[in-house]
């Protein structure tokens, strides 16, 4: 790239992002187009990628369990459940956001097991990420400040119950730019059934530039990066067609811009039109599941019909990480009733397909990214947006709880077999060590090294944060 | 530093004299004291600081349950709670309760102090409490409220003296010159063209029109064209989109459930006409917010209220979570109004006095209050005001039938439709018996025919019951069918009911017909049902109403005859063979029924068939002249109330905007609030803190105007509340208003306001660049006629709006980002803009104005509300494919992959301007995405068949996009690339260029 450096004027990136709309300088060119021609608060090689701290973790992969995954049946082990099974012990009016008044406590169908080093309580519901307890530090009491799905989901995504924020995904890809310039900085991989709760809301670059919003992909199209190329019925504008089109349309835009020199968004302009093309030589083989060996696939459980979506897509988050993008979100689940974590009718029937359909391609994951020393900068994170009530809905199901649940963090810069918080005996709300969203961010710029108190971005009066006005790095689970 | 905050010199004088007085006579003071104060400034105060002062102290203008924290008086009187701090005594001290976090009910902060702080805390409180502050702190500099830009009254600035007819032209020279900088000449006519049309239509002008502005000759060419443009309603097509940008308007809800919304596109209509009518800024701001209560008389203006509606909904959490959906919901709006119409950030004084701006939280809430009354949802109106007036005619008529008010009821023209009915009335209509075939009591009664023709019911009575009764008739048509109901001496009371009293209940009577040997038969649509005699709340009504609960009943009018008229919804044609079966449903219960029934058919026309009441019935066989007054209004009751029933009937079903009221129609059915909800301020903005009560108003630091508003919170309708705030708004002493539009006009047009934060005039905005010429816009908008047209042209015609954008290098050093226009700002097209630019160039551009948006997506069933929604799939020759980007359905959570990638806002939150973004993704967007390889494909056919030489074809091609002759090295390798690849490629190639793509 031969754009002109940033003048050494110390003006941070954000402001020049501020006043997006009109009459950049030069310096605002390096936030069209990538990470190394920051001003100051640029990602350096001193602090490991970082900007504000040395950095521990480079990249991320967030595994999203849409509808809200059951504490008391995976991860939290609740012995007094059994003790008080069928005691009408909950709230005596609807809470809000719950969807039908609390019914009696419910123990956990499932055993519950001690596993690993760590000797962490897993339920039967996910045997194969037992097998990597050592390698997981847990948040055992997050909680969220509603019980509703839609809301919850932006808060986990975007630390903002109403809609219109930026995602975490944006504000890190804003923050750190791109390790690759062939493949995007922030992808998306939602389940093959559908889009999660408030759609692709959750991907939002919000008020920040729109480059900086999740690229949504479907991992079982041929063509997965949306626009990659043209569809082949315009035969115009593929193959030799496409390349002397574009060769021909970069020449006449750089002529454009070389008469008007002192726009940097021409001269951004050009310069994405070149990563264009480069994203399209590349992208292909990083989408090209076929070049993994028939050991990984079956690891990842793309054998099996029940994992092959969810593995696909963890696979492919792996490889999209070990070329450069930023940060990768594998959902589970799409939005309704079915198909998810949303298991108000039956937590014996709706529970054990969809931790299946995660449970071993995780694990995969993890000791993949393990055995190739890819765990040692990349931060993995399995979240959901709430929990799930001890207390039945209707006899069997469990409703809506934001007031316990379960992260857990593995990789870089994480105190592998930690703990942090507790949740009552019941496992209904945070007793100790409560962590929100704004805390589970926190940590991870933390990670990145970025201090989430100082990653800001002004508009409508406001400097916004990830964090808006809360938020503390979580250090009893860093390394 | 151990002091408080001192703001004033003469403070600091008092404060060293205090400091100076206390060593002094503190001389012997033990050294544990000083110690102790160290230690508090050292390590107790930057906790309070840090975790306490926000919400309890003068600097932030908040001290929450009465307590300060900022000072030692502050502490030792307390707040509500009592003494926060008991010195030596931790356990009772209420602070070192609360921040422990152990006792439920009092957890401060939210987020609890990590326990080192907290010990020190202690620390502190075991050993004496020492704290130095000894004076009130000043609260901070907000509270000099007035003393801000945009708060500051409104006047006309002295324009400075300039050689010039412009205004605009002297206020911008004349910073120029103090700068310095020399203006740069006007742009070249093709770029002023180019430039003003997009500017003002968000289309590219016609080769045509640009050669024609080239050749113009006249003087006044350009001035023409800037008047020709404003009077086109593709004005109002471009800039309604920059008003619905800002106010968040999209076609679906957002959120969980991201439904779509069929009747939001009125208020986008709305808005397109209002800027074509070039509507006063005053008007448009009532007509948004109150629209009914302003103009009553104007139910077509309903569809403003669109602006109400406009933002995001939550619908699972108005289900589960209504308390806080229903504070959000209004949190939306006050955001929504505040930032568009007055700029102002009240929202963020939700959870606390506003930090930077003089906002209280009772300001807040009493926004909220306004909004306090209304839901969001469809709002029916008539939007043909012709048809309006009728139905209020008819409406108010039937009202007055209802309450028989006397004095309407005898009024001259009533009595003339009370003539007219009898004329019409003619001979009674003939009732014909239904020749009845069967008749059968599911519920086990008797059934016998009597020779009249009757049928009686003796036997068991049943505690409820059904009635089918099949019969024909030798009439060729049936228009309405009578039930006489028969008093009977075996009946108790002598019936006609068999109920104890007389009494009988139909709780429904359907009827249903079947042709000539066939089966199933088909249901008879009943219109209307009238009868001599109603009971109080069992009319007769109720029994078509297909509620089984309701019914007809006759009681006390017991022991006599009675009979109802079931008029048909359309004429039943009987052909020979064919058969009627009716049912009479009779399932109040406890012996509600029918005793003694007849049945009659009649194929008499329509206005004479209406049961009258008996007394009605009495009146009318007299002449009118032999009426008393009594009498004409017992009949004209109704007569009239039948016939304003059958006017209104026969209206054209009402409009329907998705909006905001206090009774609207959406997934939850009808909602409706009889009256305003209580708002309380909100501790912390916490649900669970309810304070004080507030009423409506709006921001106490805009001190000309008052800023509750007390007769609206005392009126019946909520109506007025928004209307009060309507009124705060446009009020000519609300300095910001009349700013806030001037700026964003100013804003669209050179593509940043003259200030930049067009929505948010606070502190943590940006101060206008020319504050003189901001304020002389806006007085002219304010004490000219308000209308926006007069505001363009003088933009548009100012040396300033009309600079070349060329290069200058040297303004790079001194005004890089061009804040003082001295020359022309380059602007990229947005994403409306270049979608409407290349249909337009590809010469399929479809100006259909209005109507229902086009969806350029097809949708299939999701797993709940939200549809898939998917555009790769969509055929750009469909109908309506081609029309405006303003008319496409904007689906708020599933956005339009290339409207997205040329930064078309998250519409979740207002946006107030447009970000510009380039990225390798939003190049492959352009590139690649059908859309623009169909138009490519179009255009390059097109040209075609006019243009036999490529080089022509080329010509052609890049006329249309960039508005002029290709040079010959443009020209050669662009015919290259048609020769081998097609014309097609370079039309894609032109739609991807920067001289496209943006504005000079």
């Amino acid at each position: 790239m031969n754009a002109p450096r940033p003048a050494a004027k110390a003006a941070s990136r954000r402001e020049f992002v501020g006043r997006a709309g009109g009459g950049f300088g030069l310096v605002a060119l390096s936030h069209f187009l990538g990470s190394e021609m920051h001003a100051d608060e640029a990602p350096t090689s001193d602090l490991n990628g970082g900007i504000h701290h040395r950095a521990k973790a480079k990249r991320v992969i967030q595994l999203f369990m849409n509808g809200g995954a059951s504490p008391m049946d995976t991860f939290d082990y609740k012995p007094e459940l059994e003790r008080l099974h069928g005691q009408a012990l909950g709230p005596k009016e609807k809470p809000e956001g719950f969807t039908g008044a609390p019914g009696a406590v419910m123990k956990s169908p499932y055993k519950f097991a001690r596993h690993g080093q760590s000797g962490r309580w897993v339920s039967e519901v996910f045997p194969h990420q037992a097998k990597v307890v050592d390698d997981l530090a847990f948040l055992m009491a997050m909680a969220s400040k509603t019980n509703v799905h839609g809301p919850a989901s932006y808060m986990m995504n975007t630390g903002f119950i109403l809609p219109g924020f930026p995602c975490m995904g944006a504000w890190i890809s804003y923050a750190l730019g791109s390790l690759s310039k062939d493949l995007p900085d922030f992808v998306v991989l939602p389940d093959a059934r559908g889009l999660p709760y408030n759609q692709k809301a959750n991907f939002s670059a919000g008020f920040l530039p729109a480059r900086y919003q999740g690229t949504v992909v479907d991992a079982s199209d041929a063509e997965p990066i949306p626009r990659l190329f043209a569809e082949p019925e315009y035969g115009f504008a593929r193959g030799d067609a496409d390349a002397d089109t574009v060769a021909l349309l970069q020449q006449i835009n750089r002529t454009h811009a070389h008469s008007r020199a002192d726009d940097s968004r021409l001269e951004a302009r050009v310069a994405a039109g070149e990563l264009a093309a480069r994203m399209q030589l590349s992208a292909p083989e990083a989408f090209d599941l076929s070049r993994e060996t028939t050991a990984t696939h079956a690891a990842y459980g793309l054998n099996a019909p029940e994992t092959l979506d969810f593995g696909r897509r963890c696979l492919l988050a792996r490889r999209l990480i070990e070329r450069g993008t930023r940060f990768v979100q594998v959902w589970s689940g799409p939005q309704g009733a079915i198909d998810n974590w949303d298991n108000h009718g039956d937590i014996t029937k709706e529970l054990p397909p969809i931790a299946r359909s995660v449970d071993q391609p995780i694990a995969a994951l993890v000791q993949d990214l393990k055995a190739r020393g890819l765990l040692e900068d990349t931060l993995v994170i399995w979240t959901t947006e709430f929990g799930r009530t001890p207390f039945a809905q209707g006899s069997l199901g469990r409703d809506h709880n934001g007031g316990s649940f379960v992260t857990w963090l593995a990789g870089a810069g994480v105190k592998a077999g930690a703990t942090y918080g507790r949740s009552d005996d019941l496992g209904y709300q945070a007793a100790e060590g409560r962590t929100y969203c704004y805390d589970l961010h926190a940590t991870v710029l933390h990670l990145l090294g970025i201090d989430h108190e100082r990653l800001t971005f002004r508009t409508s009066g406001i400097d916004r944060r990830l964090t808006d006005v809360h938020g503390h790095v979580v250090r009893e689970i860093l390394a | 530093m151990r002091n408080a905050r001192i703001s004033d010199a003469r403070r600091r004088v008092l404060r060293a004299a205090v400091v100076f007085a206390s060593i002094f006579f503190a001389s012997f003071a033990e050294t544990r004291a000083d110690e102790g104060e160290a230690f508090f400034s050292e390590q107790v105060e930057p906790i309070l600081r840090k975790r306490c002062y926000e919400c309890h102290s003068h600097a932030a203008r908040d001290m929450q349950g009465g307590l300060a924290l900022d000072w030692r008086k502050g502490w030792e009187t307390g707040g509500d709670r009592g003494p926060a701090i008991v010195p030596g005594d931790a356990d009772a001290s209420v602070l070192l309760r609360a921040v422990s976090h152990d006792d439920p009910d009092l957890q401060m902060p939210e987020e609890k102090l990590p326990d080192e702080e907290i010990a020190l805390l202690v620390r502190w409180v075991e050993n004496g409490a020492a704290d130095p502050r000894s004076i009130m702190p000043e609260a901070a500099a907000v509270a000099d409220a007035g003393d801000w830009w945009s708060l500051k009254p409104l006047v006309f600035p002295a324009v400075p003296p300039f050689a010039g007819d412009n205004p605009i032209d002297a206020f911008v020279n004349e910073r120029l010159a103090r700068e310095g900088i020399s203006p740069s000449p006007e742009a070249e006519r093709r770029d002023l063209i180019r430039r003003a049309t997009f500017d003002l239509h968000g289309l590219p002008p016609t080769p045509e029109e640009t050669a024609d502005f080239l050749a113009e000759a006249r003087p006044d060419a350009y001035e023409r064209l800037v008047d020709r443009l404003l009077a086109s309603p593709r004005y109002g097509e471009r800039w309604a989109r920059h008003w619905l940008d800002v106010v968040h308007f999209a076609d679906t809800h957002g959120f969980e459930h991201d439904a779509f919304r069929p009747n939001a596109w009125r208020y986008r209509d709305y808005v397109i006409e209002s800027f074509n009518r070039d509507v006063p800024w005053s008007d448009f701001v009532r007509e948004q917010l109150a629209a009914d209560a302003f103009y009553p008389e104007s139910p077509e203006l309903t569809a403003a209220l669109g602006f109400l509606g406009a933002g995001p909904y939550d619908h699972s959490a108005a289900v589960t979570a209504p308390m806080s959906f229903e504070n959000l919901d209004r949190d939306d709006l006050v955001t929504q109004t505040m930032g568009a119409f007055v700029s102002v950030t009240a929202n963020c004084a939700r959870c606390h006095a506003h930090k930077f701006d003089p906002i209280s939280q009772e300001d807040y809430y009493a926004l909220q209050a306004v909004f306090a009354g209304v839901a969001k949802g469809d709002v029916e109106f008539d939007d043909d005001p012709a048809v309006a007036e009728t139905r209020r005619r008819w409406t108010a008529l039937k009202l007055a039938a209802e309450n028989r008010d006397a004095a309407t009821l005898l009024s001259e023209e009533n009595r003339s439709l009370v003539a007219e009915w009898e004329a019409t009335r003619g001979a009674a209509p003939v009732w014909k018996p239904l020749q009845v075939e069967t008749y059968v009591s599911a519920g086990g009664a008797e059934l016998k025919r009597l020779d009249d023709g009757s049928i009686l019911s003796s036997g068991v009575r049943p505690e409820v019951d059904a009635v089918v009764v099949t019969g024909t008739s030798d009439l060729t048509r049936i228009t309405a069918v009578r039930l006489d109901v028969l008093d009977d001496e075996s009946l108790p009371m002598k019936g006609p009911g068999r109920m104890d009293n007389g009494n009988l209940h139909l709780s429904e009577f359907e009827l249903r017909s079947f042709a000539s040997g066939g089966a199933g038969g088909q249901t008879v649509k009943i219109k209307r049902a009238s009868a001599d005699f109603d009971q109080i709340g069992w009319t007769s009504q109720l029994a078509i109403d297909g509620d089984l609960k309701t019914a007809w009943g006759i009681h006390p009018a017991v022991g006599v005859s009675h009979y109802a008229v079931f008029e048909l919804g359309t004429p039943l044609a009987i052909q020979p063979g064919s058969k009627v079966a009716l049912t009479l449903k009779q399932l109040h219960g406890g012996g509600h029924l029918i005793g003694r029934f007849a049945v009659t058919v009649t194929d008499a026309e329509d206005l004479s068939l209406s049961a009258l009441p008996i007394d009605a019935e009495a009146a009318a066989a007299k002449g009118v002249a032999d009426r008393s007054d009594e009498e004409q209004a017992t009949l004209a009751a109704a007569v009239l109330k039948v016939r304003a029933e059958r006017e209104l009937a026969a209206l054209p079903p009402r409009a329907k905007v998705y909006a905001a009221g206090a009774a609207v129609e959406n997934e939850r059915g009808v909602v409706r609030l009889a009256e305003p909800k209580s708002i309380r301020v909100l501790s912390r903005g916490d649900l669970d803190k309810p304070g004080d009560a507030v009423g409506p108003g709006a921001l106490s630091a805009v001190t000309a105007i008052p800023a509750r508003f007390d007769d609206a919170a005392a009126s019946a309708s909520e109506s007025h509340r928004r209307a009060a705030l309507a009124d705060w708004i446009v009020h000519p002493e609300n300095p910001l208003s009349w700013r806030s539009v001037a700026n964003r006009v100013w804003g669209f047009h050179f593509g940043r306001g003259l200030s930049d934060t067009p929505s948010d005039f606070g502190r943590m905005g940006s101060q206008p660049i020319h504050p003189e010429l901001l304020d002389w816009l806006a007085c002219e908008l304010r004490d000219g006629d308000g209308t926006l047209k007069p505001l363009h042209r003088a933009i548009c015609l100012s040396a300033a709006y009309r600079r070349s954008s060329a290069n200058r290098e040297d303004l790079a050093a001194h005004d890089p980002d061009n804040r003082l226009l001295a020359r022309g700002s380059r602007r990229r097209l947005d994403a409306e803009g270049f979608r409407d630019a290349v249909m337009a160039t590809s010469g399929r551009l479809d100006l259909t104005m209005g109507g229902p948006g086009v969806q350029h997506f097809s949708t299939s069933p999701g797993p709940q509300m939200t549809p898939k929604v998917d555009y790769d799939g969509f055929g750009w020759d469909s109908p309506g494919a081609t029309r405006r980007s303003v008319y496409r359905v904007v689906w708020r959570g599933i956005p339009d992959p290339l409207m997205d990638a040329l930064d078309f806002p998250d519409l979740g939150l207002p946006a107030p301007t447009r970000n510009f973004s380039a990225s390798p993704l939003q190049s492959l967007a352009l590139v690649n995405d059908r859309f623009v390889l169909h138009h490519a494909k179009t255009m390059a056919e097109h040209v075609r068949l006019d243009r036999e030489a490529v080089a022509d074809q080329v010509r052609e091609v890049v006329c249309r996009t960039w508005l002029r002759e290709p040079t010959d090295e443009e020209a050669a390798p662009l015919t290259a690339l048609a020769n081998e690849h097609g014309l097609e490629a370079v039309c894609r190639l032109l739609f991807n260029s920067d001289e496209f793509l943006f504005l000079d």
